[in-house]
């Protein structure tokens, strides 16, 4: 169905070294550089889209504004600009900073986001790893950030960055549970943590009419897990209407109150890449990855994180945030029990039919 | 929902001692002299009988309002007048005058007797200099802690340099336990914060994520409005400062109440033409107030620049082309005169009436929009529903008015309890809510929208049908105004936050012998405590933000 091999077995880093005609421990080494290299510089360049641009550019778009229009075609030229001013300015190290830690925090979030992607296939053979397990290997990645909130709360030596840092360890485990628990739905369906067998058991057919086959996604298989994943995603992620870890009325800015400068932009970087390894893992979790009609799957691939992003955005023009005591019943009285019946359910379905 | 007219025939209104003899009578030996003011009849206290005084005109003759508390330094006594008033029947008024001798002015404090004498008192001693004894927590307000001598008392040496040191501002970061085993934390919200509206400071003590206490703490934006108006003429020259009071939209309603008191103090007709145009410029002012209160509340609760806070700019915008049109300005109007307005409507007027119609038939839709957005919005409702609840007693005792306390069920506007303008010849009702918390706060004002629409439509129909000979803007009023010596008025006005009162005593000059401002937002802003504490950090914002305070007229 999707034009070109979905899932080349060819992981990304053996093509590079095939290229390169290196072989051996040096191929895998240099190959697997190289591939990193590639798949970090196409996130960064999304995120560089997404978060100077594509964000203000969503935003206006829902409150009847125009946004950045003056430089360069569409206003693309201010991501340039942007990315100029944020790293021109000052970086001001407060007083009574923990400084190993402060300046690990902003470190950290961009790249254990990064990290998430190695196991991520994006289609057209651009995969950097595929283990045996993948799953629990993205979500790993994925919550080293966390570690990441904690440090930048606890060594900016401020107040509201202490309480952003509380909150976000408090979401982060009310929702983690729920996301990975959902996951694992996903997981009794396919018998496999390997993102490449979960992809390719998702091209499967699921039903036939007139001619036109769906294909057995687990969006369309369960969409009550979805739209668990989903929900639990954007706490994950932070965003509104769960963004309460950085609540700009309330807590001024949570964890990153006290980074200007380069963390500044390193922080924002990590958030953006989160919301796309988010969409990425739901991507690959239900919605078949990089599978879809005519278009080539790295393209497929871009528009599922980018639909993914986009809600992110919409959620955040509309939705009212909610206070952190509702967060959390949400979490761990809601999606909680939601995710274990839905874990309950499909294992005793899967047992029953299969 | 809302009563057309105060009801006199109700039996209590009637029974209570209003009129200044039967008040005397009522105070019998507390009262040592009698002071006729243009508002109300003045009594003559002891400063050690304040408390007994307004007790016995709270509970035996219903004056449960204590509007305003104005401090001034005489020739030859100090002297706090309290200005009592009744929510039930705004148009019976007392003042509770309090010498106190030069040299040690001392005054016994309201504040047991009514909460909203806190704060007042605490800018009474700040400024002129008079200490009340047996209040809770006399120390300044408006200005430093550290600031030498009191500004607007006589003997004030301007030239005195002020030295506001660093440890005045090194607290806010030393003391991060209220005791040294507690585990409260002790945060600074502002004055540079998103949520507090302006350069507001509050001080919060948290435990976990709740309130556990807050201290507002204002005056960073204090720019002795009093005083400017004090050394400037009646005629001409203060009403350009009410304009920079509530500077968020709400020019006209600020002029009005200094062209009330003012006219009223010199005796000066407005012509009828005159007053429609006030009326219509004034509602249009309290329409674009609330829609910044709306806007900024959402932004306050959804936490981001959303939908809603640009809808709601967008609506102001419009108004504010109307009100462009008309005074020539966007903010700064000072369109109003003393005896009428500065100009006509512009002209073509069938264009400047199209405006405004094209306005009045957008608007439906648009609230339309923002009840579909904001109040049917479920989350938004889990977040204001039963939080900073203030309940009525409550409300009355901090003097709180406006929206703040129409959303505690308390049935009270001026524009109808006390006429002036063409109000009372327009039908409009009072909006009131019961729910006492937030989101009745913001039904209130998205309710009160409709009704200012519907003021403004009638002035329309009344202006279009104008005869063309009886357009007088101004009536005659002379070039110097000069009220007699001592002569005392206090009057108030609806505006957009609640009672915007200003009293003034004449000096038989041309320029006012004492100004004061009495501003809703400030007795407003002072229940916070009463709805934050206890609360979660998020409700503390959300109620500061329904509280609707412009800190410009919180700190004049």
């Amino acid at each position: 169905m999707a034009a070109g091999p979905l899932q080349s077995q060819v992981l990304l880093p053996e093509r590079i070294a095939g290229l390169l005609g290196l072989s051996g421990t040096v191929g895998q080494i240099v190959g697997g550089l190289i591939g990193a290299f590639i798949i970090a510089n196409l996130l960064l360049v999304q995120t560089a889209v997404a978060g100077p641009w594509a964000k203000r550019k969503i935003t206006a778009a829902f409150t009847d504004r125009i946004a950045v229009n003056r430089v360069g075609p569409f206003g693309l030229f201010v991501i340039v600009a942007d990315a100029v001013r944020l790293l021109s300015k000052e970086l001001v190290i407060p007083d009574g900073v923990d400084r190993p830690a402060y300046d690990l925090g902003p470190l950290l979030v961009p790249f254990s986001a990064l990290l998430g992607f190695a196991v991520i296939p994006m289609g057209n053979g651009i995969h950097l790893a595929d283990p045996e397990t993948g799953v629990v290997f993205a979500f790993a990645a994925s919550s080293i950030a966390s570690l990441g909130l904690v440090m930048m709360g606890y060594a900016s030596n401020n107040k509201y960055s202490l309480l952003g840092g509380l909150r976000a360890i408090a979401s982060n485990i009310a929702y983690e549970i729920p996301l990975i628990i959902t996951a694992a739905s996903v997981i009794i369906f396919t018998g496999s943590l390997q993102m490449s067998e979960i992809v390719a058991q998702q091209a499967e057919p699921l039903v036939s009419i007139a001619g036109i086959t769906i294909p057995q996604w687990f969006a369309f298989v369960n969409p009550f897990a979805f739209a668990l994943f989903v929900l639990a995603n954007l706490a994950e992620v932070g965003r509104n209407p769960f963004d309460v870890p950085e609540a700009p009325t309330e807590i001024v800015a949570g964890y990153q109150t006290e980074y200007s400068s380069v963390y500044f932009v390193l922080i924002y970087l990590g958030e953006f890449i989160h919301i796309f390894l988010g969409g990425a893992i739901a991507a690959t979790l239900f919605l078949g990855g990089p599978a879809g009609p005519v278009l080539p799957g790295f393209v497929w691939f871009t528009i599922k994180i980018w639909t993914f992003y986009l809600f992110t955005q919409w959620a955040r023009s509309a939705v009212p945030r909610i206070r952190i005591d509702q967060f959390l019943d949400v979490g761990w009285k809601g999606m909680l029990v939601l995710s274990f019946a839905n874990l309950v359910l499909t294992a005793v379905l899967v047992g029953v039919i299969a | 929902m809302s009563l057309e007219e105060p009801t006199p025939d109700d039996g209590v209104v009637e029974t209570l001692p209003t009129g200044g003899d039967e008040l005397e009578a009522l105070l019998g030996d507390l009262a040592v002299g009698r002071e006729e003011h243009m508002n109300a009849p003045g009594f003559v206290i002891r400063p050690d009988a304040v408390q007994e005084t307004l007790r016995r005109l709270r509970d035996e003759a219903g004056f449960d309002h204590l509007s305003c508390v104005t401090a001034e330094e005489r020739e030859d006594r100090y002297e706090s007048i309290y200005h009592l008033t009744s929510y039930d029947d705004r148009t019976r008024e007392a003042s509770v005058v309090v010498p106190a001798p030069k040299g040690d002015p001392v005054s016994q404090s309201a504040e047991p007797v009514f909460r909203t004498a806190d704060w007042h008192e605490r800018e009474a001693y700040d400024l002129i200099g008079i200490d009340y004894d047996g209040h809770p927590d006399l120390r300044r307000i408006l200005l430093p802690d550290t600031w030498q001598g009191h500004p607007l008392s006589q003997n004030y040496d301007q030239d005195r340099p002020q030295i506001v040191t660093l440890k005045e501002w090194e607290n806010p970061l030393a003391d991060d336990h209220r005791e040294e085993e507690g585990d409260t934390m002790y945060v600074n919200i502002g004055p540079h914060h998103p949520a507090t509206h302006g350069v507001l400071h509050v001080k919060t003590v948290l435990d976990g994520e709740q309130v556990v206490d807050v201290d507002p703490d204002i005056g960073y934006l204090h720019r002795c409005e009093e005083q400017m108006c004090q050394t400037k003429t009646y005629r001409h020259q203060i009403m350009p400062y009410p304009d920079r009071w509530d500077y968020a939209s709400s020019g006209l309603l600020n002029e009005w109440a200094y062209a009330r008191a003012a006219e009223d103090l010199n005796d000066i007709d407005v012509p009828e033409y005159a007053q429609v145009i006030r009326t219509l410029g004034a509602e249009f002012c309290r329409i674009a107030s609330h829609m910044l209160a709306v806007g900024t509340f959402a932004l306050d609760v959804y936490g981001d620049f959303t939908a809603i806070f640009m809808y709601a700019m967008r609506d102001r915008e419009k108004v504010q082309n109307v009100l462009e049109d008309l005074t020539g300005q966007r903010m700064m109007f000072n369109y109003f005169r003393l005896g009428g307005v500065v100009w006509d409507l512009p002209e073509p007027r069938e264009e400047f009436f199209e405006l405004i119609r094209d306005f009045l038939d957008d608007l439906p839709e648009a609230l339309e929009e923002y009840h579909d957005l904001i109040t049917g919005n479920e989350i938004l409702q889990s977040r204001t529903i039963d939080t900073g609840v203030l309940p009525p007693e409550v409300a009355k005792s901090y003097g709180a008015t406006g929206p703040v306390a129409r959303g505690s069920g308390i049935d009270y506007d001026l524009r109808r309890d006390d006429p002036y303008g063409y109000y009372d010849e327009l039908e409009w009702d009072v909006v009131t809510e019961d729910g006492q918390d937030n989101f009745s706060r913001l039904l209130v004002r998205l309710r009160e929208v409709e009704e200012s629409a519907k003021i403004i439509e009638q002035c329309v129909d009344l202006l279009e049908d104008w005869p063309e000979d009886d357009r007088t803007i101004q009536s005659n009023v002379p070039r110097t105004l000069r009220p007699d010596d001592d002569t005392e008025i206090y009057r108030a006005v609806e505006a957009a936050k609640g009672e915007l009162g200003i009293y003034i005593r004449a000096d038989g000059t041309e320029k006012p012998g004492r100004f004061k401002i009495r501003s809703p937002c400030f007795s407003n802003l002072q229940t916070l405590p009463e709805m934050s504490n206890g609360e979660y950090i998020p409700d503390m914002v959300a109620s500061l933000g329904s509280l609707d305070i412009v800190l410009g007229e919180v700190d004049r």
